[in-house]
């Protein structure tokens, strides 16, 4: 399953590197977009308690087509 | 060199026996939070709460991390009169599991005052019932109602546990206001609580400050920003209070904050991440360096943080930081905790400058808290470092073994060690392993490791630790098999064993002692030895009494038993009622099986069939038919085969006590065992009408007891043999009362048949003078008419 999540405000290179080692990313717009491979429902959730962890606001979650 | 550890004082209870939680009133888990003085009062907010509190059972406060959640309950908790006071509970997240749950929140109201006196004039509720009913009831008999506050909800995201909190609210009569706090919507269904306006909540778009509340915070931090640029400001970080915080702090270093404003608002940064990067580049080196290596900490004490950076300054630096509340908050006795926040986002940023360095300081923290004598906190660390080896050597060495079979739950050390890998080399990760299998029943697995154990070690070092740790899981594993040899062999290698250790040290763990007598005691009645298992249990009772957790409820309910087969009815019936409260104290939600088992027999003597089927149906919930324990086996077939008897199902009886012939993990019943089940198959073959074979049953055990006694009168008398039922009855002075009480009544039997009715009556008045102070109703409807 791929998914593409967007996080208001462009995250920083630390966070993106060392936080979501496992997503790609690239900011527009004021929002930084995460795009990745997401294993199963428990790395999804997982990755959700993580953005809300580190203070992070998601605004769109989305599955892609593969 | 960092501070040594055996130089602080650590608090007192530390490093006591009571290791099975961390202490809770030191951890601050249960108060509310401190207030810091920049902290901007939210009376609107406050007045919500308080309101809530009045008129709802439930009250909501969810909002993000960083929102302000926990400092506007604590604040307003704080500010409430003695009498109000709430009880308050920190989650944690080995509470997500009913047990520790029930216990947790028991301890907050306890801690608050809230639970004692007042409802002592209330009849007491029912013991057996469950924890949330059980706290419903006491709730319910209060007269005015308590608030419980529960921060850090978001980590109970068990539904069983969710679902008893929903009945507890239910069943509460309207005596529990619950203000839960939370990143996420709790489980409950609310619903219905919105529905039924049952519900006050605070969330997200509430906890936002104002353009007001930020002028306010910000003339806090001692900053002049003009009211539009509070408007701004708000509006670019939401009102978000942790954004506002780290503004303000970020701020205070800039040159000119109105500039510095515009630059952040022109910005698309994340807020928290950007900030945080930001105030924390204007911190000198080392306050960085500190903040970095403490995140790794739940809670920072000055000397662990010294040997986590290998200076000596944490203290100076500490309180600076919690004084200008800069990330790091004071908690109690010595010990700070930052904000969770900051410290998950701090934590990327340490392992973006060293990726493995996160791995070494959790083994240097495990080390020190190891050597501080926090074991829970140790392991936690050396399992986050991937030290398994390490973090299983520790717990053998501190005896900790005994935390797999503790009846108040699976200690926290031993829940870590729970989850280790396969593979971990070393004895004492096959220890562990070993402690594993048999905490789980698994007899077959638990040997092989001790096997392996004792091959690997055969030429090593003496490990006094190790050793005795295997012969206490060899006694585990020896109860479990029903080998009264194998287990007086492993008390004895445990007591030459404990000998060599300072005495101290072994007395910090008087749990294992109990749980030691126990199974020995348990092994010896198994073998018959009812005198001596009776000696074992009082032994294990007097070395509870002393433990700081009392853990009774075992050795009483054996005990119990005991007493329920040599003594009178109403003693084993106190006993077993005993054991029944003491689990529901130590481990809300546990049954005793075998108190359960007593009782079920107790009513059984009684004649109370309804009480003795709600007994056994409580046994097999605490899985009475599932144990491997060969004792508990064969007492359940045992009362399952009574209770179908009195039901009129001799045949049902009879085939349940099949059961019995392979008892739990142990291959064959013992001698004393084959008695029991003896003894129940003569009673239901008499009942059947095949008296012969009720008299030959009881030839094949364990013969001369006076119950077997009495069990061959009555066969023999049902066969219409009165000369021989005569023969065989036991002498009257004898027995139990049940037991006089029951060879009174075969006597009687027979005077009748002979057609001496005056001689009959008088035995019967005499067997009921005997029965009457146990109310033994139960040997007069066996009798029949």
């Amino acid at each position: 399953m791929r998914y593409e999540i967007r996080v208001a405000g462009a995250m920083s290179e630390v966070m993106l590197d060392e936080g979501f080692p496992e997503l790609e990313s690239f900011v527009i717009a004021s929002q930084t977009v995460l795009v990745g491979r997401i294993v199963d429902e428990a790395h999804l959730y997982g990755l959700l308690t993580r953005f809300q962890n580190l203070g992070l606001r998601v605004t769109e979650l989305r599955q892609l087509p593969d | 060199m960092p501070a040594d550890p055996q130089d602080l004082p650590v608090p007192a209870g530390r490093s006591g026996p009571a290791r099975f939680r961390e202490d809770p009133v030191l951890t601050g888990r249960l108060r509310a939070a401190r207030v810091p003085a920049t902290y901007v009062r939210r009376a609107g907010l406050a007045e919500r709460l308080t309101q809530g509190v009045r008129d709802h059972p439930l009250v909501l406060v969810n909002g993000p991390a960083g929102a302000g959640k926990t400092l506007l309950v604590s604040d307003w908790a704080r500010s409430r009169g003695a009498p109000d006071q709430p009880a308050w509970l920190t989650v944690e997240a080995e509470d997500n599991a009913p047990g520790a749950f029930w216990t947790a929140i028991r301890q907050a109201l306890d801690q608050a005052g809230l639970l004692a006196p007042e409802t002592a004039g209330a009849p007491l509720p029912d013991p057996t019932a469950r924890p949330a009913a059980r706290l419903a009831a006491e709730l319910a008999a209060r007269r005015s109602p308590v608030v419980v506050v529960l921060d850090e909800f978001e980590r109970i995201v068990d539904p069983d546990t969710t679902a008893e909190l929903h009945l507890l609210l239910r069943h509460a009569d309207g005596k529990l206001r619950l203000v839960l706090v939370g990143r996420n919507e709790p489980l409950l269904p609310l619903h219905r609580y919105r529905a039924a306006d049952e519900i006050t909540e605070i969330r997200a778009a509430d906890l936002a400050f104002s353009a007001e509340e930020t002028a306010e915070l910000l003339e806090r931090h001692g900053l002049a920003l003009s009211a539009d640029g509070a408007r701004v400001l708000t509006e670019r970080t939401q009102g978000w209070a942790a954004g506002l915080r780290l503004w303000a702090l970020a701020a205070a270093d800039a040159p000119d904050c109105e500039q510095y404003l515009k630059e952040f608002e022109a910005g698309h940064s994340t807020i928290a991440d950007f900030l945080l990067a930001e105030v924390l580049a204007t911190q000198p080196a080392e306050t960085r360096q500190l903040l970095l290596r403490t995140s790794i900490l739940d809670r920072i004490h000055p000397a662990l943080a010294d040997a986590l950076t290998g200076r000596r300054d944490a203290e100076r630096i500490l309180d600076g930081l919690a004084r200008t509340n800069t990330f790091v908050s004071w908690v109690n006795g010595s010990w700070y905790r930052q904000h969770p926040l900051f410290a998950e986002i701090l934590q990327v940023h340490l392992r973006a400058g060293d990726p493995s360095l996160p791995s070494e300081l959790h083994l240097t923290a495990a080390h020190w808290l190891h050597r501080a004598g926090l074991l829970d906190d140790a392991l936690r660390h050396a399992v986050a470092a991937d030290a398994w080896e390490q973090a299983a050597e520790w717990f053998v060495e501190d005896l900790a073994v005994e935390q797999f079979f503790t009846p108040a739950g699976t200690g926290v050390s031993a829940a870590l060690l729970a989850r280790m890998p396969a593979g971990v080399r070393g004895p004492s990760a096959e220890l562990v392993r070993a402690a594993r299998a048999l905490a789980a029943d698994d007899l077959e697995a638990g040997t092989a490791h001790l096997d392996r154990l004792a091959a690997t070690t055969a030429g090593l070092p003496d490990n006094t630790p190790l050793k005795l740790g295997a012969a206490f899981l060899r006694l585990v594993a020896a109860r479990l098999n029903g080998s009264a040899d194998a287990a007086e062999e492993a008390a004895e290698t445990v007591e030459r064993l404990r000998r060599r250790l300072p005495a101290d040290r072994w007395n910090e763990h008087p749990l294992l002692t109990v749980r030691l007598l126990t199974d020995l005691a348990a092994a010896r009645l198994w073998a018959g030895n009812l005198a001596s298992a009776r000696a074992t249990l009082l032994a294990a009772l007097a070395r509870a009494d002393g433990a700081e957790q009392r853990d009774r409820s075992e050795p009483l309910a054996l005990l119990a038993l005991v007493e329920s087969l040599t003594g009178p009815t109403g003693r084993a019936e106190a006993r077993a009622r005993q054991a029944v409260v003491e689990v529901e104290q130590a481990r809300p939600g546990g049954r005793p099986a075998i108190a359960h088992l007593v009782l079920a027999q107790v009513a059984v003597e009684r004649g109370d069939l309804a009480a003795a089927r709600l007994s056994a149906r409580h046994a097999v919930e605490s899985g009475a038919d599932r144990c491997r324990d060969p004792l508990q086996a064969v007492i359940t077939a045992v009362v399952r085969s009574r209770l179908a008897l009195r039901h009129g199902n001799p045949r049902q009886a009879l085939s349940v006590l099949g059961s019995a012939e392979h008892p739990g993990a142990a291959e064959d019943p013992s001698r004393w065992a084959r008695g029991l089940t003896a003894l129940a198959a003569s009673e239901a073959l008499v009942v059947a009408g095949d008296t012969r074979a009720a008299v030959e049953v009881l030839s094949d055990g364990e013969s001369g007891g006076v119950d077997h006694a009495l069990a061959t009168a009555r066969a023999r008398l049902a066969g219409g043999d009165l000369k021989a039922a005569v023969r065989a009855l036991p002498d009257l002075a004898a027995g139990a009362p049940a037991i006089t009480t029951r060879a009174l009544l075969v006597r009687a039997e027979v005077r009748a048949a002979d057609g001496d009715e005056h001689r009959a009556q008088r035995l019967v008045a005499r067997a009921l003078t005997t029965a009457r102070p146990d109310r033994l109703r139960g040997p007069f409807l066996e009798a029949g008419p």
